[in-house]
């Protein structure tokens, strides 16, 4: 509720608003213009979830390549680019290009050392398109019920949006909570107690990145 | 804001107390200590109105105490490295899953009286229908609510409501993030619904003497221990993957009392309480592997 996200082409709310005032209409210059079809976002999240659940569950491979499959997957569905930017949210301007290279980097290697770690673990998975297919003001949320031997159906929301194009996962709902708002205000606090510095991100991200490397 | 929200609870706190309402030892104590430390810790500082982005930050994240609830938050993860987290874990190395989901539903049919309560004044009599038949089938045919019967034999799946959610369909607002130790995320609004529940649970008022005495401290003691493990590995998982635990919880945990007050399809469980760790933490985790150990 309060964690929403302006968007440049929401309605002007108050927070559009100071954006505009204070001149600063930067905010996802990547996938905000086209709008999303509900009806191509959810087939796009069938295809993927077909393809994530098809590696999950092939015996044939031992767990390391069954995790580089599904890395693979992921690498080609999610927008990495667009989500890591909105994820260091106003941040993104204080860093230079530099810092902005090794965030993206970063970024993506751990988010996808983070989620082939968790979704390797899913076998046996299997997953159901939910009945609600809702188009938000650019993109759409796809909900999925994902259930494995026993244990509780778990809800699982995809929100595609348009990227170039191309449909693309931006954010994931687990039971109504939203990663990529958590990961933003995980990111912000580290940078702010961190005395607001980009830098500082970076290298728990890197110490972050070395653990998760030698876990794997 | 963090001058008049200490007035405010002062207020709040000895009214309550005056009125024998609130357990003296347990929640009133709490605040009012909480109360004197967020004097102490101070409150965060507010970005100037030349940094809308900030502002907006800042407002977004709710947590005008901020110092003071990252105070608490250190506070409760001691307690809970020496004493709570080793407790979830013994009582789930000691129990078999199928004795643990037994306590489980136990609890949550205890707290079956409290969910009626709470369904019939968000005026959603449906489902307060619900409950009370979950009620008196579990209590009879699920032996004193060990067994989810009404859901596994009659297809009435339970679910969870609490006072601060009540308050919540009313329009009473959140107020701002407080973290307490033990009791976990929470906010004033939640925190009092959750004295409300306590009060207004007939367990309380009903019957005396030690043996009475002792088993709500025993009902007191699993239903904490039972959150506790409820969580254990969302919790482990957030305190290895997150930068800044403090930070990802409470953006999870707010995220996840929204919708479940909004009731966009999510379903707290049964056991859930208003307040703290009892609702979850939000944050996804996997199913533990049954071939793991």
């Amino acid at each position: 509720m309060t964690e929403t996200v302006s968007r440049p082409d929401a309605r002007p709310t108050r927070r559009a608003l100071l954006a505009l005032l204070a001149g600063l209409p930067f905010l996802r210059p990547l996938a905000a213009s086209a709008q999303m079809d509900p009806g191509r976002a959810t087939a796009f999240i069938q295809q993927t979830g077909e393809a994530l659940v098809g590696a999950l569950n092939n015996t044939g491979l031992s767990a390391a390549q069954r995790r580089e499959r599904v890395a693979g997957i992921l690498r080609q569905a999610v927008d990495m680019e667009g989500t890591g930017r909105f994820i260091l949210g106003r941040w993104w301007r204080t860093a230079s290009p530099a810092e902005q290279q090794e965030y993206q980097r970063l970024f993506e290697q751990t988010l996808i050392l983070n989620l082939a770690a968790r979704f390797g673990e899913y076998q046996g998975v299997r997953f159901a398109l939910g009945r609600s297919q809702q188009r938000t003001e650019d993109d759409a949320l796809v909900t999925t019920v994902v259930e494995r031997p026993s244990s509780a159906p778990v809800n699982l929301d995809w929100r595609v949006a348009d990227v170039g194009g191309q449909p693309r996962i931006v954010d994931l709902v687990a039971e109504g909570t939203s990663l990529r708002l958590t990961q933003r205000s995980e990111y912000s606090a580290v940078i702010q107690r961190g005395g607001n510095q980009v830098s500082a991100l970076l290298a728990a991200m890197r110490n972050q990145l070395q653990q998760l490397q030698q876990r794997g | 804001m963090c001058m008049k929200l200490e007035r405010h609870h002062f207020v709040r706190v000895r009214m309550l107390r005056l009125k024998g309402l609130v357990p003296p030892m347990r929640l009133a104590s709490l605040l009012a200590s909480a109360i004197v430390l967020v004097g102490l810790a101070g409150c965060a500082a507010r970005p100037p109105a030349s940094d809308p982005e900030a502002l907006e930050e800042f407002r977004a994240n709710n947590d005008p105490i901020e110092p003071f609830n990252r105070a608490m938050y250190s506070v409760n993860d001691v307690l809970d490295t020496v004493a709570l987290r080793p407790a979830a874990q013994a009582y789930r190395f000691v129990l078999p899953q199928p004795v643990r989901t037994g306590v489980r539903n136990a609890l949550g049919n205890l707290r079956a009286p409290n969910i009626l309560m709470n369904d019939v004044l968000q005026g959603e009599v449906d489902r307060g229908a619900r409950t009370a038949a979950r009620f008196l089938i579990n209590s009879t045919l699920g032996i004193g609510g060990l067994i989810d019967v009404a859901e596994w034999q009659f297809g009435i799946p339970g679910h969870s409501e609490d006072f601060g959610q009540t308050l919540a369909v009313w329009g009473v607002g959140e107020g701002p993030y407080l973290f307490l130790p033990v009791l976990g995320p929470s906010n004033p609004r939640d925190l009092f619904g959750f004295g409300v529940d306590v009060v207004a649970s007939p367990w309380f008022w009903f019957g005396q003497g030690s043996v009475v005495e002792a088993l709500r401290w025993a009902h007191t003691g699993i239903a904490l221990i039972d959150a506790r493990e409820g969580v254990l590995d969302a919790l482990d998982e957030l305190n290895r993957g997150s930068l800044d635990p403090y930070s990802t919880l409470r953006s999870a945990y707010r995220q996840r009392r929204n919708a479940e007050i909004q009731g966009t399809g999510f379903v707290a469980p049964d056991a859930a309480r208003g307040t703290g760790f009892g609702v979850g933490t939000g944050v996804p985790v996997p199913p533990r592997n049954p071939s793991a150990p």
